[in-house]
């Protein structure tokens, strides 16, 4: 008797405690998720309520040239930003490890400060960087390329450029999951290896890249599931033109929500980008796991 | 007993009445900044210092896309200001997202106004197709070209009093822009390359000119009107390789490449007059400078104008002092429309727009004539400030001209993108 | 022992040297911002500071409402930090040391939405803020940014790490689970909590998106947001908006320096990569 009255105690407590958690997440989480697909099949405005229009909504997208041309931006991002960024980040932690006392702690601090500050200062910022005529980077351009580039209105430049602004910002982020990673590779490995005349580039590749996956495997996993939802940059540097060469599907949600009313629609393109991103992620840990496995 | 009624009923209306004495604060929204923005905060000092009772809390949001995004996000949940400014090209946009309160006749009266004040096309374009007034008309602004006269002393371009001449047709417009180019202008027509609204505006007034037409019957650019459009994308695109227009400039970038004398001419809305003629009188602008109504560069006299009115917003409970509170505002700002006519403006309540002091008033009176060539946005959700029209212009044709794109391919984009929104 | 010598030498230069070109765009940014308007877009605007110009400082505090942003900024991040910790610590207490029907769905429910993008639920996550009538308030900004999983997770994984024998006194003495999560669980956990904290109010902090849209009224903004509203449409002035910028990320910026080492460790704990 005494037993079950303790069961249940136990039982209640653990509900007050994990109350409150649990009442957010199905008010702020799970219920909008319900409602967003709910809403996809809907024809509503962003307020108010609409009528059940089947898969007219999915269909549209479909044959939405601005869809095909958003996903192909997002995954042009990624492509842009996801490995380039692991792999600098890789190569700063390795010159930083090298370090020795203040002047490790002042590189790292000089490298992690960008990832710090908000978005829109940072956009400000390169904006006034690379502003088309007075920017401190134009004669940068002028000397490359013969002439000052409007980065953000040129169609070929627009990408790599907000991918550029991407990496300077969180690469920090990256660079110590790296710093961590590396000390944790124990010493005894490199003295091992050291003493069988191992060069350096075989010590990189026999000893810390596989040792190093599992950090590398992490970096690669959060970074392609932040990029998948870029929008703040884009919004902030170039709006999605020119021509949409730099639309992302979340501009377009947002662009159809809050600019064009149209909920229903909208919820939609969040339901694929939603969906994409979990595959993706999911996908994309397992494919890591086995890779490091497999090592 | 009777005594008592009375009593009661002086208290009833002395209570009812009461709200009247407590002052009516206004939340107003505008989008007006620069020398619009100036003369606006004039007017609204002016107001509250006048209207002990009233009191106009104004907030000045950035123009555009921001502005109407934020205008139809927080009135479709209820948040928006109590009063607002609104562009006439953006009203059947407004009254598609239902943003836009029905203004009855005796709301009017209560302003002191009535729809006999205002020119009729401006009530027009402020009705639904009902005929409810969802907007009070305050201006008629539209671009004309200013000039700077240092660069054509001589030329065949200025006449004895040193007026703009001559110039009848594209070719002659740009034998100017050539000779300014000539005797040392960098960009001899510059205008806001890399801004939508600006970039809008000459497009629209290059496509009028031939006649042209954006929206017919829910088709966009049907028949040749495609190939106007096209043409005058490549118009725009001609000015920029030949280097007489500047590249890629952002708005107060174009205004600063003509008032420090490095553009003979500048395309761009009357509200910069206000600029000009402050510059001018201070003694920094350094040239002879003029603003004419667009010359007639492709058969057809038309030019680009809008309009700048006040809407109540939908959807909020405002009592009926408050909603008086601001139709008096209105009212206040439609008869001392002379101060606004100062930022280059025509005002839409007739008795200003006719009266002596606004006739005399310079440069407005040198193109006040174009009052009647103005062309106005095609009346349809997709057009209008802020619309899906100024996107295509800033996503399309400003690269376009800018070399991205051939202009025959820039107006198939546009045509494409605008009708499939259309729907 | 001399090669060694030297490339220590040349590591440590070069690597100063990245550094600099790195942090360029900030050095720059302050450059400008202590310039007056006409000096930055002069020609012979160098990347030597030639002025000492606090006028743009000034026109940023005064003619911006720069004090209400940081005011909401602060207030609704540590109401955050707050209550996303306190949660976090007793859901992750339960899920650790609790045995309860749902435990293990609980739990997968937590891993899995670490994987869920909440930028995809902005619009529907809008209209609920609506239909509670909480646009432009506090609230409205604060609730969907409690779901944070990555806390629960991790404070489990430290919980899990305590010695059972812990319990055994507080037990004894008639002590529940609440006596136990803040008078043992908690205190020897105090590295990862602050750890904890940092992370989420410096992602609090800089949050754009979601305050983006549901605050409309300037008096309600987050600095992120306020600061691009300084962008005036008719008239760009750069010092100014490298001020605004500047201030705007000045807080979080000296607490880093500050507390350098502990936010590095806090960056490497809470993404797993240190335990």
């Amino acid at each position: 008797m005494a037993m079950i009255t303790n069961r249940r105690r136990e039982v209640a407590v653990a509900m007050t405690l994990i109350a409150p958690f649990v009442l957010t997440f199905v008010l702020v989480f799970l219920y909008p998720t319900i409602r967003m697909i709910e809403l996809s099949f809907t024809d509503a405005p962003l307020i108010g309520t609409g009528e059940w229009v089947g898969l007219a909504n999915f269909k549209r997208l479909l044959t939405d040239n601005l869809f095909y041309t958003s996903l192909k931006n997002n995954g042009y991002f990624v492509l842009l930003t996801v490995v380039p960024t692991t792999a600098l980040a890789l190569a700063i932690a390795m010159m930083i490890t090298r370090l020795k006392g203040p002047l490790q702690a002042l590189i790292l601090a000089l490298f992690f400060l960008p990832y710090i500050l908000p978005v829109s200062v940072v956009t400000q910022i390169w904006t006034w960087m690379l502003d088309f005529q007075f920017g401190v980077l134009q004669p940068v351009f002028a000397f490359f390329t013969g002439k000052p580039v409007p980065v953000f209105k040129n169609p070929y430049w627009v990408m790599p450029t907000v991918a550029t602004v991407t990496i300077w910002w969180t690469n920090g982020f990256n660079v110590l999951l790296f710093i961590a990673g590396l000390r944790n590779i124990s010493s005894d490995y490199y003295e091992a290896a050291a003493l069988d005349g191992a060069t350096r580039w075989q010590l990189f590749t026999k000893v810390t890249w596989p040792l190093l996956w599992p950090v590398t495997a992490l970096v690669l996993t959060l970074q392609l599931i932040l990029q998948l939802k870029i929008f703040d940059q884009i919004y902030l540097l170039s709006s999605g033109g020119p021509f949409n060469s730099s639309y992302v599907l979340l501009l377009m949600v947002y662009r159809e929500a809050f600019q064009l009313n149209h909920g229903g629609y909208a919820s939609a393109i969040a339901l694929v980008l939603f969906v994409l991103i979990v595959v993706v992620s999911v996908l994309q840990f397992q494919l890591l796991r086995a890779g490091g496995n497999k090592q | 007993m009777k005594y008592l009624k009375t009593l009661l009923a002086a208290g009833a209306m002395s209570l009812a009445s009461l709200p009247a004495f407590a002052q009516q604060d206004i939340t107003w929204w505008d989008f007006l900044s620069g020398g619009d923005g100036v003369r606006m905060k004039a007017l609204i000092e002016r107001f509250n210092e006048e209207h002990p009772d009233i009191k106009i809390n104004a907030t000045t949001l950035e123009w555009g896309v921001p502005y109407y995004t934020k205008v139809r996000t927080s009135v479709a949940v209820g948040q928006g200001p109590d009063v607002m400014t609104y562009h006439l090209s953006r009203m059947p946009l407004g009254l598609e997202e239902n943003v836009l309160d029905v203004i009855s006749d005796d709301d009017l009266a209560t302003a002191g106004l009535s729809k006999d004040d205002f020119f009729p096309a401006a009530i027009a374009a402020a009705s639904d197709a009902e005929g409810n007034l969802h907007a009070v008309p305050f201006d008629i602004h539209s671009i004309v070209l200013y000039i700077n006269k240092s660069y054509f002393k001589g030329s065949r371009f200025l006449d004895d009093e040193g007026n703009l001449t001559g110039i009848e047709s594209l070719a002659d417009f740009e034998e100017a822009l050539a000779l300014a180019k000539e005797n040392g202008s960098e960009t001899p027509v510059s205008y806001a390359t890399a801004d939508d609204g600006s970039t809008y505006r000459v497009f629209f007034t290059l496509l009028k000119q031939q006649g042209g037409e954006l929206i017919t019957d829910g088709e966009v650019l049907a028949g040749d009107n495609l190939d106007k459009a096209a043409n005058a994308i490549e118009i725009m695109t001609n000015w920029h390789k030949q280097g007489w227009q500047p590249e890629q400039a952002e708005y107060p970038a174009s205004v600063a490449l003509f008032t420090s004398g490095k553009s003979a001419f500048h395309m761009n809305g009357v509200w910069e007059v206000p600029t000009l003629v402050d510059m001018s009188s201070k003694g920094t602008l350094g040239f002879d400078w003029g603003a004419v109504q667009i010359p007639t560069l492709l058969g057809t006299t038309a030019t680009w104008a809008d309009s700048h009115a006040f809407a109540i917003p939908t959807g909020k409970e405002m009592s009926p002092e408050k909603r008086a509170a601001v139709m008096t505002a209105i009212g206040w700002m439609e008869k001392n429309s002379i101060s606004w006519a100062s930022a280059g403006h025509i005002p839409a309540y007739k008795p200003v727009a006719t009266s002596d002091e606004f006739g005399q008033m310079e440069p407005n009176a040198t193109y006040s004539s174009l009052a009647d060539t103005a062309v106005y946005d095609p009346r349809s959700p997709i057009a209008g400030v802020a619309s899906p029209v100024y996107d295509a212009t800033i996503n399309i044709i400003s690269p376009a001209m800018h070399g991205y794109l051939e202009p025959a391919q820039a107006a198939q984009q546009v045509k494409d993108e605008l009708q499939s929104k259309i729907q | 022992m001399k090669t060694r010598k030297l490339e220590n030498w040349v590591l440590g230069i070069g690597s100063l040297l990245a550094a600099a070109i790195w942090v360029f765009p900030l050095y720059w940014a302050f450059i400008t911002s202590i310039r007056t308007e006409e000096r930055v877009v002069s020609e012979g605007a160098g990347v030597i500071p030639d002025e000492f110009n606090l006028s743009s400082y000034l026109a940023a505090i005064f003619d911006t409402k720069l004090l209400t942003w940081y005011w909401n900024s602060i207030g609704t991040s540590v109401i955050i930090t707050l209550v996303v910790i306190v949660s976090g610590m007793m859901c992750a207490y339960a899920i650790s040391q609790m045995r309860f029907p749902g435990r293990r769905l609980l739990y997968g429910v937590v891993l899995a939405s670490f994987m869920v993008p909440s930028q995809a639920l902005v619009v529907t996550q809008f209209i609920l803020m609506n239909d509670m009538g909480l646009i432009n308030t506090w609230a409205g900004i604060i609730l969907p940014q409690l779901i944070v999983p990555v806390v629960i997770i991790v404070y489990k994984q430290f919980f899990d790490a305590v010695p059972k024998e812990m319990r055994e006194a507080v037990v004894l003495d008639g002590g529940g689970d609440y006596t136990l999560l803040f008078k043992i669980y908690l205190p020897l956990n105090w590295g990862i909590t602050t750890a904890l904290a940092i992370i989420t109010f410096i992602s609090a902090w800089n949050q754009f998106f979601w305050p983006f849209l549901v605050i409309t009224t300037e008096n309600q903004m987050t600095i992120p947001v306020g600061i691009t509203q300084v962008n005036d449409a008719f008239g760009v002035y750069y010092a100014r908006l490298m001020s605004v910028a500047l201030l705007g990320a000045m807080p979080v910026a000296i607490a880093y320096l500050v507390f350098q080492k502990k936010v590095t460790e806090a960056v490497m704990i809470s993404s797993g990569v240190k335990g």
